[in-house]
């Protein structure tokens, strides 16, 4: 959508660029195609092209590649980004690594969440990519902004983010729904940040009005702005003969946006 | 670019065989999603690639429609009118609202299934309201639109949901081999290479929708009457009830001490058989202790 004769402004994060430019250069999504909308109010998170490059202060991260892309950062000197020690591909021989210490540290081996997150710093290369076909999800973040993401769903993080995590309301939700009981919370202060995420499948994202509710498979759960509630419900299956086994959805309620995955695995799924 | 087209014409679906009238330029088929504009590529085997259901594309069955979402893992997004329904196994169920009535259905023989590895119950959705499934490997959504009377015969794990119309039953079709247990033993093991149990999908008196995920890419062929074609046991997707299936075994020639062995499943026609791209193998496919089983064919290179 123009917003004057010689800006666009990207569908996907907002960000205003001059006309003609072939992609956002914030958050990848090209700019001479309209966003995917299902009926049902999804839009699915923009396909970037191959080679595209995001900038983010003095660094730079191209995507490549189509089926499990790769996040390929030029980081300038004095920026730095933070990720899963898991998810690096590659780096240059100069760019240092180190240990951010996070809170909580016992809390979170018990969640199943990392517990340390690696820091690098530029200047230099270095590459990230996870472990199963599917999409790069780019959300710039302006001041002010609070996310929740998925446990081991991000990619990596500027360092002007602060990261926590926060727990999901329920005991029963690390239980029944695979999801755990907690969710990595990345917020901006004063700063703008970049938070990269790797959905499964194919992601798509929805904004809920304020009160309006949906229910998710807790394993198709992605990202949400942290003004969404969720809470979990049950849904009885398998009657007298499996002793009433539930299975559980998590109710999401706006306002704000919900990101999900086409592709998980339920924790709870008998197929051989 | 296409002209709009403002007098009905009528036209046929090269994938699905359906006639309908279009007003409009219609991109997809929409009864089986699959790309209008698309011409058949045919390989040099014979087997037609079916041309995935394009993003967004609808196909629309009674009072409802479903939305096909998404590229590498597809979402299949319904829109239930009143009045209907669809059934899926609950893994799949990826989001639905609230106004859709969640219901179950049951299966006969839920003890033998259970120790078959099948699911034991299925979901029913009914309309009005909105819902969407989605599976756990990438592929492609494949529509399979059933007239009356017709039958199509479903591997395993397979299926992703089907329209009331649709019955749902189940049968052995006796593929297995058996393996001893030791080179002088009498106690054998039972392997099940497109597993123990077949899907069985029928429409009686009503047109149905039938949809399927296949791993890769999906490829088509008819069989015509007597027709034998060899393919691996868990490429299959499905095939028409009217296609006979069997186990063939083939040991290539110069394979000395190792007696390599290939396992086939054996298609005999008439009928449309659909492979998948992406399968697994099958273990001990060259183990030295497989008893062929009676009703098998066999060759030696």
């Amino acid at each position: 959508m123009t917003t004057a004769q010689t800006f666009i402004q990207c569908q996907w994060c907002t960000t205003q660029s001059p006309l003609g430019t072939p992609s956002c250069p914030s958050c990848g999504a090209p700019l001479d195609s309209r966003n995917v909308v299902s009926d049902s109010g999804w839009t699915a998170a923009p396909r970037i092209r191959d080679m595209t490059r995001i900038e983010f202060g003095s660094s730079t991260c191209q995507v490549e590649g189509h089926m499990v892309p790769v996040a390929d950062l030029q980081l300038g000197a004095g920026d730095a980004v933070f990720f899963e020690h898991h998810v690096m591909l590659w780096k240059d021989d100069s760019v240092p690594l180190e240990n951010l210490s996070l809170s909580g540290g016992v809390t979170r081996l018990f969640a199943g969440m990392p517990f340390s997150i690696s820091m690098a710093k530029g200047p230099g290369h270095i590459a990230f990519s996870r472990d199963a076909a599917g999409e790069l999800v780019v959300l710039p973040m302006h001041p002010g902004m609070e996310m929740d993401v998925r446990e081991h769903a991000f990619v990596l993080a500027s360092y002007s983010l602060e990261y926590s995590f926060v727990r999901v309301k329920g005991l029963a939700n690390i239980f029944f729904g695979g999801e755990g009981m907690f969710m990595d919370r990345f917020v901006t202060r004063t700063a703008r940040g970049l938070l990269m995420l790797h959905g499964y499948g194919n992601v798509f994202q929805r904004t809920l009005k304020p009160g309006e509710s949906i229910l998710i498979e807790p394993g198709g759960f992605l990202y949400k702005d942290s003004s969404v509630a969720m809470d979990v419900e049950f849904q009885k299956i398998g009657g007298a003969f499996l002793g009433g086994k539930a299975m559980a959805l998590a109710r999401v309620r706006g306002p704000g946006r919900v990101g999900i995955q086409s592709m998980y695995h339920h924790h709870h799924q008998d197929r051989k | 670019m296409d002209q709009p087209q403002t007098t009905p014409v009528s036209a046929r679906c090269q994938w699905c065989g359906n006639t309908f009238t279009q007003v409009s330029a219609l991109a997809n088929c929409p009864r089986c999603g699959a790309p209008l504009r698309v011409a058949a590529r045919r390989d040099d085997g014979g087997w037609t690639e079916l041309p995935p259901v394009a993003d967004m594309a609808r196909i629309q069955f009674g009072a409802s429609s479903v939305q096909i979402e998404g590229h590498s893992v597809p979402v299949a997004d319904f829109k239930l009118g009143s009045g209907n329904h669809i059934y899926f196994s609950h893994h799949y169920l990826l989001w639905r609202d609230d106004q859709v009535l969640m219901g179950q259905m049951s299966l006969r023989g839920g003890i033998t299934r259970m120790f078959a590895g099948l699911p034991i119950f299925m979901l029913e959705a009914h309309g009005p309201g909105r819902m969407a499934l989605s599976r756990d490997e990438p592929g492609e959504t494949v529509a399979v639109p059933l007239n009356p009377g017709q039958a199509v015969h479903v591997l395993e794990h397979k299926f992703l949901a089907a329209t009331g119309q649709v019955s749902y039953d189940w049968t052995d079709l006796g593929i297995f081999f058996l393996v001893r247990k030791g080179n002088n033993s009498d106690d054998q093991d039972y392997v099940y290479p497109i597993g123990r149990y077949i899907d069985v999908f029928r429409c009686e008196k009503e047109p149905g929708l039938l949809l399927l995920h296949c791993a890769g890419n999906c490829f088509l062929r008819t069989l015509g009457p007597g027709e034998t074609l060899l393919v691996k046991p868990r490429s299959l997707i499905y095939c028409d009830a009217t296609v006979h299936l069997g186990l063939h075994f083939e040991y290539p020639r110069h394979a000395g001490m190792l007696r390599r062995r290939h396992i086939w499943l054996r298609l005999k026609g008439p009928g449309r058989v659909a492979i998948q791209s992406c399968y697994e193998g099958i273990e001990m496919e060259n183990s030295p202790n497989i008893i062929e089983p009676f009703g098998s064919t066999s060759r030696a290179w």
